[in-house]
């Protein structure tokens, strides 16, 4: 948590335990409905490849509502909490997986260094080249560096990494996805949680210990009181109703599944099972002002209401996973715990700055320094939605002024040179040095559902616009740009007979398309100073990409057996997942989901990885411009487009083909009461 | 005369013959829909009020069964109690309104209605030879007084049962609500509710309160008062926390796994258009029509605040309502469906003749099986909650839904309450799901 947050935190807290308190001690003779129930549930999920189990989750949820008669100003009152605990034993079943034995020590076969780095390392112009490595491994561990084959760097303390970077405990940033075939860049990151080893550990963003994982819920945002809001409704003479609902909630904007186009209100936790839980279990709930005037039938509009929202709660961005987590979409919470522990304490590079080399840069010179959380003050999100309904369709138009809930990388921070012993702590052009930034972002959309006779169809439709994103961009001094972001989603719904799978029961149909267009894009064949490059450099994110979804679901025994297959396939990534389950709800009581997540097609991407920069003039110059003694050399200049799955490639690959090799088998097994 | 003058006398003239003129009708008329039992008792031959009908006596009474409830007595599934004919009458606002509108009322060429407002359409008994007496007699039934103005179900519990074993499978309880937005005779404002800017003919509100998986799940049905156009209907997902816009075409799905297709909600849930319908006689047929408080009643609903008790259950799977019948006087009305995919063959529907109630329903399959059987049990609101006292409605009080083809039914236990303490437009609205729904 940020510490400058805790106060408002506090407040915030204070008035969730008033309304606890409230729901469980007033009487009940004062409430007019009170509502008590919930579920215990086990959820199993193994994975192939060797990972073995990924999650072992035992739920306890329980959800209150107490309603009072309605008296004074107000019509309707009531208090709603859903309060929920759980506990991961994968983090002690597996844990040579994803606990405190996880990790090993990681090797680079380094076959040897050219002169220059003989040179650079000794300062002796004589100096012959390194000779290839017996006993190549990562870190401080092992004998001097010119035996080990990694590059020691003039800037490395003692010449190479020191022993608060031990060689244990250790993952290849990407490993679980591809085998570095195409000699891209080899990070290491630490595995294991943030209390074995604090390594990687970015403060206040992806720091879990141990326990934080295995009780995802207790935590210090009281994660266990998930819900806890005060509903009252003003009624008026005329139908209106002016409406309320405080305290830490959900609020739901769109109307599709799966996508976020207008539903970004909530921060959501990638962490329980990347995007395949239902948005309902994942999205982090939030301390939410949600001030509603429903209006009802006016003029031409069967349904008018206009919406005003303020999240008061501290700002809180989207839980990717962090490094050694068994869910970490993208891989980003592994990129970054590797790229953290290199700032720390410095590390070393495999495949750099060319295939085949690896270089040990000190601390403060490559990597991620810090997560700038922001302020209460500096990150208020407030909305502002008109929803009706006229002539059948339903529609809604949305604003919101919000904080974004993804990370961004911004480079340029004061990093030293890692070619000189000084720390100079400035400004080095196209430098692999970022913090991760929440910048503030601009909502406008608008969504519509509509029912086409003619087809059987129920369609909906999502639009925004997003003003402030930022993106990776290799084109630019700090290696990030803004791009206006158009996204929507269309999906259409048909319940359809197939008479003979089941003449009593249609399957749904479901279809969705997602579109994502940058409008600020930047990618091209040279640099930024109009050298022609080896890849297309500059923004990783595609101009413009379409993902999409088609659930076939099915129900026999009179809905008590429910066989559905999700699909969904990203087709710049050329990617997908294929998702068969069964869900038999056994009595009313019990409940058993079995399914299977597969996933297909291309797996890794490649991208410029920026080796081909030239962040420390002239140490960093691509050698055929050093011999030919270009004047480039002598400046900062962008890359050339050395190109490898890693670091950023992950961000084409998208969720489904960095998540290639987590196939898994799951069974959740749920007692309601 | 001018071409174009002669033009538009030739298409009013057209339009003329191809909108059937309004019948007039008597006070007698009146009195015979309303009022059949006040100088007249159904009889059939050896029925007596008070006998019980089972498989060894059966036989004599097949004239006075249903086609399918004749079967599950044949078969032993179940043996009738009958009691004396009573009278069931619907409130002199309706029957008001009537005598007030039904003069101007005709059906138009596509089948819809001119100049509805409010009471039955046609209160004329329904001719043999009258080919459009089908479409009457479920116009009747369609701005029947089914639910008031304005009714409340709750508790309502659907409970999912295998016939063969009667072993329970699933309960759903719910919180149903009804609102006619036109055609209003009891409850203000009368006849409809001037703002009504989308023209909604009926609003049909359910939240689902148990089992856990289903909670908080809402559907709202919109019904326009332009019965060629499609319903609406939106679905609060608690799973998903938003509204899910349903493909409201498809009303012959298994709504939620029961064995009710939303096109069978209160016997005949779809638009009247979709459908033929044949007028086929008339009958005295027996039905489940009583006084609930005469009954013998479940043990459930436990603590209900008025001390409520629904209708209990009995026969094969427990599927049938332990109630008596009473020999009534009902018009058979045959509906097929237009729509060649549909999975109906055609509805046998039993008009309760008094009330337009749909009291017993068969449907066939698309082959001529018997597919599916649907009674209606209908209480007297003189005798049931104090809500409805004086109301003049026949509640929906019971109803099972027994598939014979897949041996298994579906029981509706209702608590029906006539009252619009509730039921106002803002409940039928898809904010209200959205405010709803957690």
């Amino acid at each position: 948590m940020n510490p400058k947050s805790t106060s408002h935190f506090t407040a915030t807290l204070v008035a969730l335990v008033c309304l606890l308190a409230t729901l469980l001690v007033v009487p009940t003779a004062y409430a007019q409905d009170t509502e008590i129930r919930g579920f215990i549930e086990n959820a199993t999920f193994f994975r192939e490849h060797g990972v073995g189990l990924t999650k072992s989750r035992t739920t306890l949820q329980l959800e209150l509502s107490r309603a009072w008669q309605p008296s004074g100003l107000f019509s309707e009152v009531s208090i709603n909490g859903t309060f929920r605990g759980s506990y991961d034993a994968v983090y002690d079943l597996n844990d040579d997986e994803f606990g405190e034995n996880s990790g090993r020590s990681v090797c680079y076969p380094a076959p040897g260094n050219p002169a220059f780095f003989g040179i650079l390392a000794t300062g002796n112009p004589n100096t012959p080249p390194f000779p290839p490595s017996t006993n190549p491994c990562f870190a401080g561990i092992f004998p001097p560096p010119i035996a080990t084959g990694a590059i020691p760097l003039p800037g490395v303390p003692g010449g190479n990494i020191g022993s608060g970077n031990p060689n244990q405990g250790l993952g290849l940033v990407g490993e679980d996805v591809h085998q570095f075939e195409n000699g891209g860049v080899v990070l290491a990151y630490p595995t294991r949680p943030c209390s074995i080893d604090s390594r990687g550990c970015i403060d206040g963003y992806m720091d879990d210990s141990l326990n934080d994982l295995r009780y995802a819920e207790f935590n210090s945002r009281f994660d266990f009181i998930r819900e806890l809001y005060l509903d009252a409704t003003i009624a008026y003479d005329n139908g209106h109703e002016l409406g309320f609902r405080i305290g830490r909630q959900q609020v739901v904007w769109g109307r599709t599944d799966l996508f976020r186009v207008l539903d970004v209100i909530n921060p959501v936790d990638f962490s329980r099972h990347n995007i395949f839980d239902e948005l309902e279990d994942i999205r982090i709930p939030m301390g939410i002002l949600n001030v509603e005037w429903r209006a009802g039938a006016s003029g031409p509009f069967e349904d008018i209401n206009f919406q005003g929202i303020w999240k008061f709660e501290d700002f809180r961005p989207n839980n990717l996973g962090q490094g050694g987590e068994p869910y970490a979409i993208l891989g980003a919470g592994n990129f970054f715990r590797a790229m953290n522990n290199c700032w720390e304490n410095g590390c070393t590079v495999w495949n750099f700055p060319d295939s085949g080399l690896a270089v040990d840069f000190p601390a403060h010179s490559l990597g991620i320094r810090q997560a700038n959380k922001p302020d209460f003050n500096d990150s208020q999100d407030y909305g502002f939605r008109v929803e009706g309904v006229m002539s059948g369709i339903g529609f809604s138009f949305n604003v919101l002024r919000y904080t974004s809930q993804m990370p961004s990388l911004r480079g340029g921070i004061e990093s030293d040179n890692p070619f000189t012993p000084n720390i100079e702590s400035q400004f080095h052009p196209y430098s692999l040095t970022f913090d991760i930034d929440f910048p503030r972002l601009t909502l406008v959309g608008a969504s519509a559902d509509f029912y086409v006779e003619s087809l059987k169809s129920a369609f909906r439709v999502e639009v925004a616009h997003t003003s402030g994103e930022e993106f990776p961009n290799t084109l630019r001094e700090r290696l990030f740009s803004e791009s206006d972001v158009v996204r929507w989603v269309i999906g259409i719904d048909r319940p359809t007979f197939i008479p003979f799978l089941n003449k009593n029961r249609a399957f749904l149909l479901s279809l969705q398309v997602f579109g994502q267009h940058l409008l600020d894009h930047e990618l091209q064949r040279v640099n930024a100073q109009g050298v022609p490059t080896l890849s297309e450099v500059g923004m990783v994110d595609w101009k413009n990409n379409y993902i999409t979804t088609f659930l076939f679901q099915g129900n026999y025994m009179n809905d008590r057996l429910t066989p559905q297959i999700l699909t969904a396939y990203d087709f710049k990534a050329g990617s997908g997942v294929v998702s068969p389950s069964v869900d038999w709800k056994i009595s009313n009581s019990w409940r058993l989901t079995a399914a299977i997540n597969l996933k297909f097609g291309d797996g890794a991407q490649v991208f410029d990885d920026n080796r081909g920069a030239n962040p420390f003039p002239p140490f960093t110059c691509a050698p055929p411009l050093a011999a030919a003694g270009s004047p480039l050399c002598g400046a900062p200049f962008s890359s050339l487009g050395l190109a490898g799955f890693e670091p950023i490639g992950r961000f084409r690959a998208g969720p489904f083909g960095m998540g290639i090799n987590e196939d898994e088998y799951q069974l959740t097994l749920r007692y309601r009461f | 005369m001018k071409q174009g003058t002669l033009k538009i006398l030739i298409i009013c003239m057209v339009g003329l013959s191809q909108t059937v003129a309004a019948d007039s009708f008597t006070d007698e008329d009146i009195n015979q829909s309303f009022y059949p039992y006040n100088d007249w008792t159904p009889a059939a031959d050896g029925y007596t009020p008070g006998v019980v009908i089972d498989q060894n006596n059966v036989d004599q009474f097949q004239s006075i069964l249903d086609e399918a409830l004749l079967r599950f007595v044949k078969d032993g599934w179940v043996s009738i109690r009958t009691a004396p004919t009573t009278d069931f009458p619907l409130t002199e606002d309706y029957v008001n309104a009537t005598r007030q509108h039904a003069g101007e009322v005709s059906i138009a060429d596509n089948g819809t209605l001119n100049n509805f407002v409010a009471g039955r359409a046609f209160p004329q008994e329904p001719q043999a030879d009258d080919p459009l007496a089908g479409q009457k007699l479920v116009w009747n039934y369609q701005y029947g007084f089914n639910s008031g103005d304005s009714e409340t179900i709750y508790p309502f519990w659907w409970t999912f049962r295998n016939v063969k074993t009667a072993k329970v499978e699933r309960q759903l309880k719910f919180e149903w609500h009804f609102l006619n937005h036109n055609h209003r005779v009891t409850f203000d404002p009368k006849p409809a509710y001037v703002n009504n800017p989308g023209e909604i003919y009926r609003g049909i509100y359910g939240i689902v309160k148990e089992p856990f998986d289903l909670a908080n799940t809402q559907i709202l049905i919109h019904r326009y008062q332009d019965d060629t156009r499609r319903d609406n209907a939106w679905l609060y997902v608690g799973f998903q926390r938003r509204v899910r816009r349903l493909a409201a075409g498809q009303i012959t799905d298994a709504f939620l796994g029961s064995d009710l297709m939303i096109e069978d909600f209160e016997g005949y849930n779809g638009r009247v258009t979709d459908y033929t319908w044949e007028y086929a006689g008339t009958r005295n047929l027996l039905m489940p029509f009583y006084y609930h408080n005469d009954m013998e009643l479940a043990d459930v609903p436990a603590q209900d605040a008025d001390g409520y008790q629904f209708i209990d259950v009995e026969g094969q799977g427990n599927c049938f309502p332990k109630v008596t019948y009473q020999l009534r006087k009902s018009f058979t009305l045959v509906g097929k469906p237009k729509d060649p995919n549909h999975p109906i063959g055609k509805r046998v529907i039993n008009l309760d003749a008094q009330t337009m109630t749909m009291a017993s329903l068969v449907t066939y399959d698309r082959k001529g099986d018997m597919w599916k059987w649907f009674p209606i049990g209908k209480a007297h609101s003189d005798h049931h909650l104090a809500v409805n006292k004086g109301k003049g409605v026949a509640l929906d009080d019971y109803a099972v839904v027994i598939d014979i083809q897949a041996e298994h039914c579906t029981t509706l236990q209702f608590k029906s309450q006539v009252t619009d303490d509730a039921n106002q437009p803002k409940l039928f609205s898809v904010q209200n799901l959205r405010k709803s729904g957690r």
